[in-house]
C-alpha cells in the first residue's frame, strides 16, 4: 500500500497549488448580492508557463483578493485556445468559468482555418480586456540586414521564421514582405523560443517574435531589431521604428482579454470587471506587465469587441487586397 | 572562479537548501507516479515559487527535474512502468532484474550511475556552459531530421521483439504523429473533427496506455502463470561484480548524456537509448540484455540523468529551453523578473552559479534518500496484482486527466491501453511504437523544414559539416549491415572483403542479441539446444531476420517465463519457424 504515499503527496500538491494564496476572504466581498459564492475557474488555452497562462496567473490572484473568492486557473491547452473556448461556449453562463482569451484565436485563426473552425468572439461576453503584446522583426547580424530596406535592396530571396500558421508573426511578415514585393518563404516554427533559435542560429533570415521574448537577444547584440509592429513605437524600444513609419501597413499586435461565457448575468460581469480592475491597480502585476513588456489594454468589453472585430476586418482586407493564402506554405 | 564559491554560499543558506531537499523529494515522488511528469508538476508549482527568490524557486524547480530522473527508475524497474519517459529502456532489464529477485541491485546501480552520471555532468557544466553557447546554434532543422532518423533506427535496434516487427511498431507510430492539424498548412488530418485531437494525440496517453494499461491487462490474463514478487529483496546495493561490469556503462552513459542533452530536443530520452544502443553493441554478451543485464539500467539510468544535467546548458547559457521542462523553468524565472538569456552568467551570476551548485546537493541528497527509500518502494512489490492493479489503474487515469485536465485523454489512454494488450497478445513491443511517435513528429516538422530553406533540395542535408556527418552516420548504421548481408547472400561463404568485412562485427552483436533475447534465460535452460547455435550464426550470415527461430517460448512456462523481463518474448510471440528459411526476409 506504499503507493498511496506519492498519492497523498500528489493529493497535498494538488491543494497547496489549487488553493495556494488565494484563501484570503477579506477583500470588500459582499458588496454585490451573492456572486461570488464559490470560486471562479479561469480557463487557460495555453500551456502552462507560456506567455498567456503567466499573465492570467499573474492576475488570478490580486483579482481574487478584491472578488474574496478564489480563482483557479486551468489550462486546457489545444489549437491556440479553440479546445478552450469550444469548453468555454459549453460552461454554464453563470459567472464561475471565465477564460484568458488571446487575440489571434479571433482575428488571426479564422484567416488560417476553415470558417466551421474559426472562433467568433461575438458569441462570448467580453469581461475586460487585458493588455498587448507588440511584434518585433529581428534579424540575425550576419545578414547585414538593418531596415526593411536593406531587406529589399538585398535582391534576394529570404526565409523567415514564424511561431506557427495562423499568428501574428506569419501574418505580420507575408504582409510586410508582400507589401515590399520581398520574394519570401515563411518556415514555421513552433513558438517563439524555436523561432529565435533559427535567426540566431542563422537557419533563417529574419522572424517576428514578441518583444519580451527577443529583448534579451537584442540586447546582447545578438539579434539586430528592424521594425515593431506596433502603433506607435513601445516606450521599451525607442529606436526602432514601427512598420507604419518605415511606409508599410502592418498594425498586428497580440491581445488578450478575459471572456466569459454569452448569457452571463450582467451582475456577474460586472463584479468580475471591478475584481480584475482592481487586479490590474496591484503593484506586482504592474510589475510583471513593465518585466514582460507588456502594454495595458485594460478597456471595457464594448471597446475590447470594437478593437478585435477591427483587426479581423483588416487583416481580412489586407490579406485579399495582397493575395496572400496564410494557409498555403 | 569566485562567483562559483560564492555559489556555494548561495547553495548552503538554510533556505535554499531546504528547497533543494523539498525539490528533490518531490521529484522522486513524482517520478515514481507514471504520468505526471516532472513538466506538468513544475508548471503546477510556479503560484508557489511567486513568493520566493529566484535562486531558491529554481533550485527546487531544478530538484523536482532531476530528482524525477531517479524517481522514474523505481516503477520502471519494479512495475514495468516508466515513471519518465527516459526510463523506458530501463525497463528491459530493470524489470527483468526484479523478476530474479534482484530489484535492490538495480535500483541501486540506477541510484549510483544517476549520481555518476548527473555529478560528472555538473563538473562539465561548470567549464562547458560558457564555452558551449556558438555550438547549439549550429542545429538546425537539417540536424533534428538526421537526429531524428538516427533515433527512430537505434528504436529497431533497442527492441527485443524482433527487427520487422519493431520497425512495423515503429511505422505506426510515426503514422501516429501524423493525426492532428498540419503545422505548416493548418490542414486538420485524421482529428475526426475533433478539436481535442488538432494538435495530435499527447504522449502521455499513448505512454500510459500502452505500457500501463496494456501490461495490466495482459497480468490479468496471465495472472494464473504469475510469479510471487521477491519476498525479500537482498542486497540493495549492486555486488562488486555489478558495479565492475557497470562502470564501463557509467563512464560511457555519462558522456552520452551530458552530450545528447545538451542538444535541444528530447535529450534524456535519446541518451537514454542511445547509450542502452551502445552497451548492447558493445557487449560480448548481448544476449544478456533484456534478461536483466546489469549494464542495461546502468547506461540508460547514468545518461538520463546525465542528460537532464546538461539540458540546463542551453537555457542558462542562451536562454533557450531545451525541452518541455526547460520551458516552464524558462517561465518560471520570467515570473521573478529574470530573463534567460547569454547575460544570464554575468548579469545573474549568483542565479546562475547557485542553481549549478544546488545540483551537486541535490545529487547527493537524492543517493543518500535513495538507500532508505528503496526498502520502502521495494515493498511495492510484495502487494498482490489484485490490490495493486486498481490502484495502479487509478493513478494513472488521475494522472493521464491531470496534464491536460482532459477527459478525452482518460479515453486514449484506456484505448492505447487495449491496443498495447492486443500488441502484446500478438507478439509486438509497444516500446518502438512509442518512441517513433515521440520522434516522429520531430522527424516531419524538421524535414519540412529543411526541405523549406534548402528551397526543396535535398543535397543540402550532405552539404552542411553537422547533418552530413550524421547522414554519413545514419548510412553506416543501417545500410551497411543491409548491403553485407545482400553480398553474403549471394556468395554463400563470407569472403566478400572490404567493408562487409568490416561489418560482421557491427551486425552481429545486435542480430544475435535479438535473436536470443527469445531465449530465457543465460545458461542451459529448457530448449537452449544445440540445434540454436547454428541457428544463430545463420542468423548472423543473413543479416535482417524478422522472427526469432529460437524455439523454447512455448515449452517455458512458470518460473523461467517470469524471468524474462523484457517485453519481447511470451508464449505465441516467436513463431517458430525454420531457422534457415530465408523466404521471409526483407529486401
Amino acid at each position: 500500500m506504499k503507493i498511496t504515499l506519492p498519492a497523498l503527496g500528489l493529493a497535498g500538491l494538488l491543494l497547496l497549488t489549487g488553493c495556494g494564496g488565494n484563501l484570503d476572504s477579506d477583500g470588500d466581498s459582499g458588496s454585490t448580492a451573492a456572486y461570488p459564492e464559490r470560486a471562479v475557474t479561469l480557463l487557460v488555452g495555453q500551456d502552462a508557463g507560456g506567455s498567456t497562462d503567466l499573465i492570467g496567473r499573474a492576475l488570478a490572484d490580486p483579482a481574487s483578493k478584491d472578488l474574496g473568492q478564489p480563482i483557479t486557473v486551468q489550462n486546457k491547452p489545444g489549437a491556440n485556445g479553440a479546445v478552450a473556448a469550444k469548453e468555454l461556449a459549453a460552461a454554464k453562463a453563470d459567472g464561475y468559468t471565465v477564460m484568458v482569451f488571446v487575440g489571434s484565436l479571433a482575428y488571426i485563426t479564422p484567416l488560417a482555418v476553415p470558417a466551421d473552425q474559426a472562433v467568433d468572439i461575438n458569441n462570448y461576453e467580453v469581461v475586460t480586456g487585458i493588455s498587448q503584446d507588440d511584434f518585433v522583426l529581428i534579424a540575425n547580424p550576419q545578414t547585414g540586414f538593418k531596415t526593411v530596406q536593406d531587406i529589399v535592396a538585398a535582391k534576394r530571396p529570404i526565409k523567415f521564421a514564424t511561431t506557427g500558421v495562423g499568428t501574428g508573426s506569419q501574418l505580420t511578415q507575408t504582409l510586410l514582405f508582400a507589401q515590399a514585393g520581398v520574394d519570401a518563404t515563411a518556415v514555421p516554427f513552433n513558438g517563439g523560443a524555436p523561432a529565435l533559435t533559427a535567426v540566431l542560429g542563422g537557419q533563417v533570415d529574419v522572424a517576428a517574435v514578441q518583444l519580451g521574448e527577443a529583448k534579451e537577444q537584442i540586447e546582447a547584440g545578438k539579434a539586430v531589431p528592424i521594425v515593431t509592429f506596433a502603433t506607435q513605437r513601445p516606450s521599451y524600444m525607442p529606436d526602432t521604428p514601427t512598420a507604419t513609419e518605415a511606409g508599410f501597413q502592418v498594425p498586428v499586435q497580440q491581445s488578450r482579454a478575459i471572456v466569459a461565457p454569452k448569457g452571463t448575468p450582467k451582475e456577474a460581469v460586472d463584479r468580475l470587471r471591478t475584481a480584475f480592475q482592481k487586479g490590474f491597480a496591484d503593484q506586482a502585476y504592474k510589475d510583471f506587465n513593465t518585466k514582460r513588456l507588456l502594454t495595458a489594454n485594460e478597456v471595457d468589453g464594448t471597446a475590447l469587441l470594437q478593437q478585435w472585430n477591427g483587426s479581423l476586418q483588416t487583416y481580412r482586407d489586407l490579406v485579399a487586397q495582397h493575395k496572400i493564402d496564410l494557409t498555403a506554405k | 572562479m569566485s562567483a562559483v564559491i560564492d555559489g556555494f554560499a548561495v547553495v548552503l543558506e538554510p533556505t535554499n537548501l531546504l528547497y533543494c531537499l523539498v525539490g528533490v523529494v518531490i521529484g522522486m515522488l513524482i517520478g515514481v507516479l507514471p504520468g505526471l511528469g516532472p513538466a506538468a508538476t513544475i508548471a503546477i508549482l510556479l503560484p508557489v515559487t511567486f513568493g520566493m527568490e529566484p535562486v531558491t524557486a529554481v533550485i527546487m524547480l531544478a530538484g523536482i527535474f532531476y530528482g524525477a530522473q531517479y524517481g522514474g527508475t523505481i516503477t520502471s524497474v519494479l512495475l514495468r512502468l516508466p515513471g519518465e519517459a527516459s526510463s523506458v529502456v530501463t525497463v528491459f532489464d530493470g524489470y527483468a532484474l526484479a523478476r530474479q529477485g534482484r530489484a535492490g541491485a538495480a535500483l541501486g546501480i540506477a541510484a549510483i550511475g544517476s549520481f555518476v552520471g548527473g555529478t560528472l555532468s555538473i563538473v562539465a557544466l561548470t567549464f562547458v556552459a560558457p564555452i558551449v553557447a556558438g555550438f547549439a546554434l549550429d542545429f538546425g532543422p537539417p540536424e533534428y531530421t538526421l537526429l531524428a532518423l538516427l533515433g527512430i533506427m537505434l528504436v529497431a535496434t533497442i527492441s527485443s521483439g524482433g527487427r520487422i516487427r519493431a520497425l512495423a511498431a515503429a511505422g505506426v507510430g510515426l503514422l501516429l504523429a501524423t493525426v492532428g492539424r498540419d503545422d505548416f498548412t493548418s490542414a486538420e488530418r485524421f482529428t475526426l473533427g475533433n478539436l481535442s485531437l488538432a494538435d495530435g494525440i499527447d504522449f502521455v496517453p499513448i505512454a500510459m496506455g500502452l505500457f500501463g494499461l496494456g501490461e495490466i491487462l495482459y497480468n490479468l490474463e496471465e495472472r494464473h502463470r504469475a510469479v510471487q514478487p521477491p519476498a525479500k529483496v537482498t542486497g540493495v546495493w549492486p555486488s562488486r561484480a555489478d558495479l565492475r561490469q557497470s562502470s564501463g556503462a557509467i563512464g560511457r552513459g555519462s558522456v552520452i548524456g551530458f552530450v545528447l542533452g545538451i542538444l535541444p530536443g528530447g535529450g534524456a530520452v535519446l541518451s537514454s537509448l542511445a547509450a542502452y544502443a551502445l552497451e548492447k553493441r558493445r557487449s560480448k554478451h548481448p544476449e544478456r540484455f533484456g534478461q536483466g543485464a546489469i549494464e542495461g539500467v546502468a547506461a540508460p539510468e547514468t545518461a538520463n540523468n546525465a542528460a537532464t544535467t546538461s539540458s540546463f546548458i542551453p537555457l542558462l547559457s542562451l536562454g533557450i529551453p531545451a525541452n518541455a521542462t526547460m520551458a516552464v523553468i524558462f517561465g518560471a524565472l520570467l515570473i521573478q523578473g529574470v530573463t534567460p538569456g547569454p547575460q544570464l552568467v554575468t548579469e545573474h551570476p549568483e542565479l546562475f552559479w547557485g542553481v549549478v551548485n544546488s545540483m551537486y546537493i541535490g545529487n547527493v541528497l537524492l543517493l543518500i534518500m535513495s538507500i532508505p527509500l528503496l526498502g520502502v518502494f521495494v515493498r511495492i512489490l510484495r502487494v498482490r496484482a489484485t490490490v495493486l492493479a486498481p490502484i495502479t489503474v487509478l493513478i494513472t487515469l488521475v494522472g493521464a486527466y491531470t496534464v491536460n485536465n482532459s477527459v478525452f485523454d482518460i479515453g486514449l489512454v484506456i484505448g492505447f491501453g487495449v491496443l498495447g494488450y492486443l500488441m502484446k497478445k500478438a507478439g509486438f513491443d509497444p516500446g518502438p511504437m512509442v518512441l517513433a511517435f515521440v520522434l516522429g513528429s520531430l522527424l516531419e516538422t524538421s524535414l519540412r523544414r529543411s526541405l523549406l530553406l534548402f528551397d526543396g533540395d535535398p543535397t543540402g542535408f550532405v552539404t552542411r559539416p553537422i547533418s552530413g556527418t550524421l547522414f554519413a552516420m545514419f548510412l553506416a548504421v543501417v545500410l551497411l549491415p543491409l548491403a553485407g548481408t545482400l553480398l553474403r547472400r549471394r556468395r554463400p561463404a563470407p569472403t566478400a572483403g572490404g567493408e562487409v568485412a568490416a561489418h560482421p562485427e557491427a551486425d552481429r552483436p545486435t542480430d544475435t542479441a535479438q535473436t536470443q533475447t527469445g531465449s530465457m534465460e543465460p545458461g542451459p535452460t529448457v530448449n537452449e539446444s544445440a540445434e540454436n547455435r547454428p541457428a544463430d550464426s545463420q542468423q548472423m550470415k543473413s543479416g535482417l531476420v524478422a522472427g526469432k527461430p529460437v524455439s523454447q517460448s512455448p515449452s517455458s512456462t512458470g518460473p523461467a517465463d517470469a524471468q524474462v523481463g523484457s517485453m519481447a518474448e511470451r508464449p505465441g510471440e516467436s513463431p517458430s519457424r525454420n531457422p534457415n528459411s530465408e523466404t521471409k526476409e526483407p529486401e
